[in-house]
């Protein structure tokens, strides 16, 4: 078997301040990630605002040039952003935005929308265009006879759907999904993600699932990666990383979250003081001015990722042995 | 479309009679008979005749083929090449941006007459001159129009959606960028036009545009002012054109705005929360005075299509100490409550029945003056949004202060100090330096806290939140539930807590109230209602939420809009138990403690 469909190799990027009176250090807001998703795979992606979460999944993507390290899809490197080269693999990629108002444009049919892929890269017919349009609605459950119908008719969880009907016109291999529920209610929550698994499953899509909500994660993903500004706190199988969190991060971040079962509580764990800034990162591990297990050593190196318990299950911290 | 057809129809006509001049039966409009001069009636003449004995009519129609051609000439040149510029100036940025945007602040500085005036002397008068000024000068509010909205479009997803689709840079600009800069670009044609129009009468007015003896309106105004005394109608006509051509561009180019904006928004009423209560729906309570007590809440809010409903007969009691909380999707209603309750409703909506009394007086009937000292004082509200809730321009610790000084007469200095203590008291690390910060210079969550500090610089008895956390992220979720946990058992405070998080409500209130389509579907304390639902719709809910080990299950369908409630039950339509029996509105029953709107609810349950 040859290696993953996408393949991230310490990738950096910084975001410099723009214009000619700009003054201030870059923002580095991925940090030298490795991360791989194979043919077929869901890879989850949390972490709080400032994360970096939302700009791996551009680099993975290829959207955004990254600055440091190397993105490989499908066994290449990722051409420059605009190139001939690149717009043609758009059309093995698809992306799939958080706000499902602002994702789409208010003045186009949705059928007009959701066309442009096969516009851009097929010479379809506008007949067979229009076929392969039906199926895609009627694959992501919206009704194929409203394609002339304008977003603003369409209630939030139907954009979504939408949204992700735009991202797979072309049949993509790879989808990133950036936090595709976060802004819908509950109810409408368990829908989309129930057809994103089932379009994974039915089409063998690989997925980058972008997210702050982690037992959604839990239940739509394989593996996962938990990020803090711009670096792998720890990554696994997800029963693995849920079962037994072993950073002291992702502690944090589960017994943070909202549970309904009061079995599945965990003691909370509150973090002290505020999320340092991402211009002026801490030395060494980037969490350790809010860790309540952290050592002087904490901050002299960069705490390498290191396997725990199993060879998928990897974490950033050097004192994970004493602490678990 | 009904608004589009009548300055369309009145655009229309002028240039219709403009174009079919030389087919129309008029006279030639340069034969002179002076004979006639100054005649105000000659037979084939109704509007007579000029200086000249030229017929006035067929002067005017003639002259709106000039006076016309030049301004839509001009603005269309100048919309079609400044859009342009401002398109690719917006996108690509850098040199292009400088080159098309500082070129056109240059012509900015130009006074426009006084340009007009150069280039007419240079180039002498005549029609293409003026189309050549009158397009320089246009251009650069095209520029400017356009790259402004390139830039406010160029972030968006959807644009950013195209990209990554992989479409090429003329193919976003001008499928997606174009038509969502088309709108002012749109309004800024109706202004060249309309201005054009008059920049070109008053050019020839001077002497420097239109060349006699070819007619335009212009023209006739100057030749019209030398006999203003003898025959002032002369006048009037080339005037009364001009406005009425004007003022049709200005209406049509707004219809025309309107009508291609397809982002609607205009038809659908909007959600607004009415609460009114309906007293004696439920039996007096024989306990104790409760700290809150809502009962029949109804807002209404009148709509072109009749009256809506966004709280109908809320009710609930909250003791002090305690934690309620209220829950539903997005539309149910929640939100208005909480702001019937403060007294905050917006305008458009009222409260139509029910009483909501804290500490026994009725919140709801008191005098505007009475509640405005309640608010802030005995009861306060915490909003979702902090950063729009807090000044911008004030620091927060002045903010705080500003709060204490609202209800209590302290001095300036003691209210500063008390709102350092308060800061302090909501875990804001190094509060002395922090009260002299900025909102915009502190993170989500400690906004958040200034918001709680504020509220509660008056222990209040009563705190509504509403959807505290659902702007910030998990960590400091949990950081500010503990804050408000606390703040409520050592003050003792009531807390209504607003929020579509079950998870939240299942950590923090010891009530709960599941609000749908406006109505309490059911109430009851927390771990009864979660262990044992008896509304489906509480049911679903909790089967949606992605916690457990089984695969969330989604609710199919949404809330529907306040003026499409179905007449029964309002959650029939989206509940896999409904039957005939729900075609009729369920009344809210009391079991155990526990309330319920569901006519099957006993079976259901069995």
């Amino acid at each position: 078997m040859s290696e993953p469909l996408v393949v991230a190799e310490q990738v950096e990027m910084s975001f410099a301040p723009r214009g000619i009176l700009a003054r201030g250090r870059p923002v580095r807001a991925v940090a030298g990630v490795d991360a791989t998703v194979a043919r077929g795979e869901a890879l989850g992606v949390v972490g709080e605002s400032g994360s970096g979460k939302s700009t791996l999944g551009r680099l993975l993507l290829g959207l955004l040039a990254a600055t440091g390290g190397a993105v490989r899809f499908d066994g290449q490197a990722l051409p420059k952003p605009g190139s001939a080269a690149w717009r043609a693999l758009r059309a093995r990629m698809g992306i799939v935005f958080q706000d499902p108002f602002g994702s789409l444009d208010a003045r186009r049919t949705i059928g007009a929308q959701v066309e442009d892929g096969l516009a851009i890269h097929t010479n379809l017919s506008a007949a067979e265009r229009r076929a392969q349009l039906t199926e895609m609605f009627v694959r992501v459950g919206l009704d194929p006879q409203r394609l002339g119908a304008y977003p603003h008719e369409f209630s939030g969880g139907q954009r979504q759907r939408l949204g992700i009907a735009r991202a797979l016109a072309t049949n993509p291999d790879f989808l990133v999904a950036d936090e595709p529920v976060s802004a819908l209610d509950v109810s409408i929550q368990a829908q989309v993600v129930k057809l994103l698994a089932e379009l994974r499953r039915d089409l063998g899509l690989a997925m980058l699932f972008i997210s702050h909500d982690l037992p959604v994660v839990r239940h739509l993903c394989d593996r996962v990666i938990v990020m803090y500004l711009g670096r792998v706190m720890e990554e696994g199988p997800v029963a693995e990383v849920f079962a037994r969190p072993s950073h002291p991060y992702t502690r944090a971040l589960l017994s943070a979250t909202p549970m309904l079962d009061p079995a599945r509580r965990l003691t909370r764990e509150i973090l002290p003081g505020e999320p340092p800034s991402p211009t002026n990162p801490p030395s060494g591990c980037v969490f350790r001015t809010r860790c309540r297990h952290a050592r002087p050593e904490c901050a002299e190196t960069v705490p390498p990722l290191r396997e725990f318990g199993s060879a998928a299950h990897r974490v950033a911290c050097i004192r994970a042995d004493e602490i678990n | 479309m009904r608004r589009l057809w009548f300055p369309a129809a009145i655009v229309g006509l002028i240039v219709l009679i403009a174009a079919l001049a030389p087919l129309l039966p008029l006279m030639d409009p340069v034969r002179q008979d002076v004979a006639n001069r100054l005649a105000a009636y000659v037979p084939g003449s109704p509007m007579g005749r000029d200086e000249f004995g030229r017929d006035v009519m067929s002067r005017l129609i003639w002259g709106a083929r000039s006076s016309l051609a030049v301004a839509f000439a001009s603005a269309a040149i100048a919309a079609v090449i400044g859009t342009a510029l401002g398109l690719l100036g917006g996108w690509f940025r850098g040199l292009v941006e400088v080159l098309a945007i500082r070129g056109a602040d240059v012509v900015l500085c130009f006074p426009p007459v006084l340009l007009a005036l150069l280039v007419v002397t240079l180039l002498g008068p005549g029609t293409g001159t003026l189309i050549l000024v009158l397009s320089v000068l246009y251009l650069p509010g095209f520029i400017r129009v356009s790259f402004a909205e390139v830039l406010s479009a160029r972030g968006q997803d959807f644009v950013e959606a195209v990209r990554a689709l992989g479409a090429r840079t003329p193919r976003i600009l001008l499928r997606t960028v174009l038509p969502n800069i088309a709108g002012p670009v749109l309004v800024q044609v109706s202004l060249a036009v309309a201005s054009a129009v008059v920049l070109e009468s008053g050019l020839s007015f001077l002497g420097l545009g239109v060349v006699p003896p070819t007619p335009s309106w212009g023209l006739m105004i100057r030749g019209a002012r030398a006999t203003m005394e003898q025959a002032p109608m002369l006048l009037l006509w080339p005037c009364l054109a001009l406005t009425i051509t004007i003022l049709a561009m200005n209406l049509l180019c707004d219809a025309v705005r309107d009508v291609a904006d397809k982002r609607g928004g205009g038809g659908a009423p909007k959600l607004r929360l009415v609460d009114r209560l309906l007293p004696g729906l439920f039996p007096a309570p024989a306990a104790p005075q409760p700290l809150l007590d809502v009962q029949g809440l109804t807002v209404e809010i009148a709509v072109p299509g009749g009256i809506i409903r966004p709280v109908d007969d809320l009710g609930f009691r909250l003791d002090a100490g305690r934690t309620l909380a209220i829950v539903g999707e997005s539309g149910s209603g929640k939100s208005m409550a909480a702001t019937a309750i403060m007294g905050l409703l917006p305008p458009a909506a009222r409260v139509a029945a029910g009483v909501a009394r804290l500490d026994g007086e009725d919140l709801l009937r008191m005098p505007e003056d009475a509640r405005r000292k309640l608010r802030g004082g005995a009861m306060a509200m915490v909003f979702q949004d902090p950063m729009s809730s807090l000044n911008p321009v004030h620091r927060v610790g002045d903010q705080v202060a500003e709060a204490i000084r609202a209800h209590r007469e302290v001095p300036a200095a003691q209210a500063s100090a008390e709102a350092v203590a308060l800061l302090k008291r909501v875990g804001i690390a190094d509060p002395e330096r922090r009260a002299r910060a900025y909102p915009h210079e502190l993170s989500g969550g400690m906004r958040q806290r200034v918001m709680i500090a504020m509220a509660i610089a008056n222990k209040p008895r009563l705190l509504i939140a509403d959807e505290p956390t659902t702007a910030l992220d998990v960590t400091v979720q949990a950081a500010i539930l503990d804050l408000l946990a606390e703040l409520r058992r050592e003050e003792g405070m009531g807390l209504v807590l607003i929020t579509h998080s079950l998870g939240v409500v299942a950590e923090v209130a010891e009530d709960v109230v599941v609000m749908y389509a406006a109505q309490v579907v059911e109430r009851g304390p927390v771990d009864q209602v979660f262990a044992r639902p008896l509304h489906p719709y509480t049911r679903a809910l909790l089967a949606a939420v992605p916690d457990g080990d089984a695969e969330p299950e989604g609710i199919p369908g949404v809330v529907p809009r306040p003026d499409r409630w179905p007449p029964g039950c309002r959650f029939a339509p989206r509940c896999a138990f409904a039957t005939a029996a729900c075609e009729t509105p369920p009344p809210l029953e009391e079991v155990q403690g526990q309330a319920v709107r569901c006519v099957r609810w006993r079976e259901l349950s069995a």
